[in-house]
């Protein structure tokens, strides 16, 4: 009767906290989620401190066939460029767990990007799944864009074609680029959820 | 050891070199293959049948075989993944119908859900064969199938397949197919026995899924798949619960979630362990948004008003919704006679006079008894109902036609039957007659079913969402409410002493009210015109004939020679049989002419010009409240009495209609004329049974802030909607 009981409590207690670390999660309008960690060239990167500035979020797995679609084609190394041009800071996040596909340490991480001619601000490395998690991270690709004053304007797909087929590109609507002409203009963001597509992010549970 | 760098390019150039490979079987070796193998899948091409005739419809199938801890997806692949495709070559004019997806499984990695199929699946679509295909040749089938089968990893792979299937004479054996397609339509979603509605509850989704009967909520396993993606959060536990006969899945809202206009659409996979073996079965599941609980439209308090009503107020809202029940123009008629009858018995023994009002309680209290274990019935098996449900059936209307006609010839004095089966036909002086009373209960509770008087409403819909018990002491209530003033005035000689002497005029009285039923019978007709169609009319205007000579017969023989009697009696017995037989065929038959004779009456309607409401729909009503425009809501029957007289008296007054036209409402209206699933859930909504319901959802408010809606009382006057409207 009375581990019963105690088990209960533990249920609830459980269920009250599962649902108070999704209040506290990625949600359009509001404060993205802080998160502060190691990056590929051993620096470590805080969002806090880069208030003042757009910030894209990129998950990422260079074996997923998703991601390969994306850089073999030169599509996320462009925008990438695009953006980091207009003072757009973009951080590209592995969040693979060790032992898992995509996980790899920052040296390696840089040397892939030099492979794919890609310069992205940086790359974080989340092999606890932390930022992953704060995010909800689900699938490689993944974008996240936070706006200067720190809050959630975009997140989900890279575009609309949820394939591995590097034709479907070009006719495919990309909701990144238009997200950033939104910014631009000072306008909100008209598709700001839209659904990501791609390999799941292999988180270490 | 290798560096990193180097086991990376090592690892493209070799999965180019698969690729490379891969590409080429594909195109060459396996070209006239029904069968090709990946790494992980090895997939089919497979048919129902060996061979085809020309015009013949047949299923193909993509059957995969996974490798084990691998998976492919379903056509929602749920967090990531991507759903099996299929792009069929077929010859010049087939086309191959949609995939139809077996029920999925979940898998979650972290915080990562989704939905698909490990070790096995058969993704079936349906072709149909050209009528000009030639027999002696082959129909041929290629299909370029391409998936991405994950476990860890993910893995795009394409396939092409081809099968040739042998072109035969229509009536030659085409063979019995690939098994796995039989076996592939068994692991389809079924239609759902359900009715099901969502409901936005604070920051959950609620979906309820009501009159299951046989849906085991203590299956091990039950789980909403939505068709498509952002409807809920995939990766959150679902919790299960039980409201009566409900099923209450809480979800939570994804980042698409349903609009008001929208349905909650997927598949509800319940998941049994039978004899040690788990069993899923799918049901699809399509739930409209509830008007009540749009996320823009939260008005929850409302509906919930009448469900959380105690038993203690239902049962004295039901006893008083009883008692005035009898003021309503279905019932009095019958009632008057009653009370006639009662002044003929005033001056027998009062202890006569007090079992005659037991009588005819008792006949009221049992229709009653009768009326809700029907309804209990009917709420077991699922269907959804509500208080004079029973008007929705055309057959019912033509029976009480009949009776209200049969009535009036009674009253008339056409004929009259001894003991007469509805006590009114005797002899208001003769002493006996205890069985008259009591079917004179049984005909006030039958004629009283159409009205709905106001508390009654909010007692039944309390009632009616309730255990058996309840519902049937409810029930008994508003029996008891009914009969009340008779039983009194019958067992308190005080009462009587008011009441006037008795004297030819009651003669005249008597045949005065048979034209309250005769007008109640032409009402019935023209409710069955409205179910039907004209050729109802006919059918029912017929029997109605042969009644009248029934009666006719029977009446002027009554005092003949017994042989005489027995012979006129037996065919007025035919012609009533008659009239009820070819009633029943000729009202039942041919519903589409009906229909097609309803539509025209509609649309006749339509083209009047005096007309300022439309009709409801549930998709027009959201859209006009997500607009944030004011609507009148007006839920009506041909049937009810009550419904009819409102919108005669009230709706039709000028100042109504002027209201309506200044407020710029728009002024829906919802015929339950015939059963409405969707209207008797809106009913249910605001916690009632039936019709009249009425229901002004004022504009919003500047700021853009939906207001509340008013529900307005059942019997309306001009003031009571001028004021609604003005909110």
């Amino acid at each position: 009767m009375l581990i019963r009981h105690l088990l209960k409590i533990a249920l609830i207690g459980f269920v009250s906290f599962n649902s108070l670390s999704a209040s506290a999660e990625a949600t359009i309008g509001k404060p993205a989620p802080a998160f502060s960690g190691a990056a590929a060239d051993g620096s470590t990167v805080n969002l806090s401190a880069l208030k003042g500035k757009t910030v894209v979020l990129e998950w990422t797995n260079h074996d997923c066939p998703y991601v390969k679609k994306h850089y073999e084609s030169g599509n996320i190394p462009s925008l990438q460029k695009e953006a980091t041009a207009k003072g757009i800071v973009w951080l590209q996040v592995i969040t693979s767990a060790p032992g898992s596909q995509g996980n790899v340490d920052g040296k390696t991480a840089i040397q892939i990007n030099a492979y794919n001619n890609a310069k992205p601000t940086n790359t974080l490395l989340d092999a606890d799944g932390k930022i992953g998690k704060a995010y909800e991270a689900q699938t490689t690709p993944h974008i996240f864009i936070i706006n200067p004053q720190g809050v959630l304007v975009y997140k989900g797909g890279i575009d609309s074609i949820a394939s591995t087929n590097k034709n479907d590109i070009s006719r495919a609507e990309n909701y990144v680029k238009a997200a950033f002409s939104d910014l631009a203009a000072g306008k909100p963001v008209a598709k700001s959820s839209t659904k990501p597509y791609g390999c799941s992010v292999k988180y270490s549970s | 050891m290798m560096t990193a760098t180097a086991r990376y390019f090592f690892r493209v150039i070799q999965i180019g070199v698969v690729t490379l490979l891969l590409g080429y079987s594909a195109g060459h070796a396996f070209a006239a293959s029904s069968v090709a193998d990946t790494e992980h899948v090895r997939a089919e091409l497979i048919a129902s049948v060996d061979k085809v005739y020309p015009g013949a419809e047949i299923e193909l199938g993509i059957n995969e075989r996974i490798i084990p801890h691998w998976h492919t997806y379903w056509q929602n692949s749920g967090d990531s993944g991507e759903p099996t495709t299929i792009q069929w070559t077929l010859p010049r004019g087939v086309n191959a119908g949609e995939i139809q997806w077996p029920i999925p499984k979940r898998f979650s990695i972290g915080p990562v859900t989704n939905y698909g199929y490990e070790h096995e699946v058969t993704l079936l679509s349906a072709v149909k064969v050209p009528a000009n295909a030639v027999i002696g040749g082959v129909f041929p089938i290629h299909a370029k199938v391409g998936w991405l089968v994950c476990n860890e990893i993910c893995i795009p792979e394409t396939v092409e397949l081809n099968l040739n299937l042998p072109i035969v004479a229509k009536g030659s054996a085409t063979g019995k197919g690939s098994p796995l397609i039989e076996k592939a339509r068994k692991t389809l979603p079924q239609v759902s026995p359900w009715s099901a509605s969502v409901e936005y509850q604070q920051h959950q989704l609620l979906l309820r899924i009501s009159g299951n009967a046989s849906l085991n909520t203590q299956a091990n396993d039950l789980y909403f798949y939505p068709l498509q993606w952002g409807r809920i959060l995939h990766n959150v536990v679902q919790t299960p619960s039980v409201d009566g006969n409900t099923l209450v899945l809480k979800l939570k809202p994804g980042e698409a979630p349903v609009k008001p206009s929208e349905n909650l659409s997927g598949v509800l996979v319940v998941s049994e362990n039978r004899g040690g073996e788990q069993v899923a079965t799918g049901y699809v599941i399509n739930a409209a948004i509830s008007a009540a609980s749009s996320p823009i439209i939260n008005l929850t308090a409302e509906a919930n008003e009448s469900a959380n009503l105690g038993l203690p107020a239902a049962l004295l809202l039901a006893l008083l919704g009883g008692v005035i029940l009898n003021l309503m123009p279905c019932v009095f008629p019958v009632l008057s006679i009653k009370a006639l009858s009662l002044l003929s018995h005033v001056h027998q023994e009062p202890l006569q006079t007090r079992l005659h009002g037991l009588a005819y309680t008792l006949g009221i209290l049992v229709s009653f008894s009768l009326l809700a274990g029907l309804l209990i019935a009917l709420k077991a098996g699922g269907a959804q109902i509500g208080w004079g449900f029973q008007f929705q059936s055309p057959v019912f209307v033509l029976v009480v036609a009949y009776l209200m006609f049969g009535v009036g010839l009674s009253l008339s004095g056409v004929f009259t039957i001894g003991n007469s089966v509805v006590g009114v036909g005797s002899s208001l002086a003769q002493r006996s007659g205890y069985s008259g009373s009591f079917f004179t209960g049984v005909l006030a509770t039958i004629v009283a079913t159409p009205c709905t008087a106001p508390f009654m409403g909010a007692a039944l819909g309390y009632a009616l969402a309730q255990s058996p018990v309840v519902l049937l002491s409810v029930f008994l209530s508003l029996g008891l409410g009914l009969a009340l003033p008779y039983l009194l005035l019958s067992s308190w000689p005080y009462l009587q002493r008011w009441l006037p002497r008795p004297g030819v005029w009651m003669e005249r009285v008597k045949q005065g009210l048979a034209f309250p039923m005769y007008l109640a019978a032409v009402w019935l007709i023209w409710v069955l015109a409205q179910q039907r169609g004209a050729n109802a009319i006919a059918v029912a205007l017929g029997g109605m004939v042969a009644i009248a000579f029934a009666a006719w017969l029977y009446g002027i023989t009554r005092n003949s020679k017994t042989s005489t009697r027995h012979g006129s009696t037996a065919i007025a017995v035919i012609a009533v049989l008659i009239a009820l037989t070819g009633g029943y065929a000729g009202v039942l038959a041919n519903p589409a002419n009906a229909k097609l004779s309803n539509a025209k009456l509609k649309n006749e309607i339509a083209a009047t010009k005096s007309q300022n409401w439309e009709p409801y729909s549930s998709e027009k009503l959201q859209s006009l409240l997500a607009q944030g425009k004011p609507v009148f809501l007006n839920f009506t029957a041909a049937w009810c009495i009550s419904c009819l007289a409102n919108e005669r008296v009230t709706l039709s007054d000028s100042k109504v209609i002027a209201a309506f036209k200044n407020s710029g409402i728009t002024y829906l209206k919802g015929d339950w004329t015939n059963q409405d699933v969707q209207i008797t859930q809106f009913l249910k909504e605001f916690g009632r049974s039936g019709v009249p319901l009425y229901v002004a959802y004022p504009a919003n408010r500047k700021d853009g802030k939906a207001v509340k809606p008013v529900v307005l009382p059942q019997i309306l006057t001009p003031e009571i909607v001028v004021n609604a409207v003005k909110l």
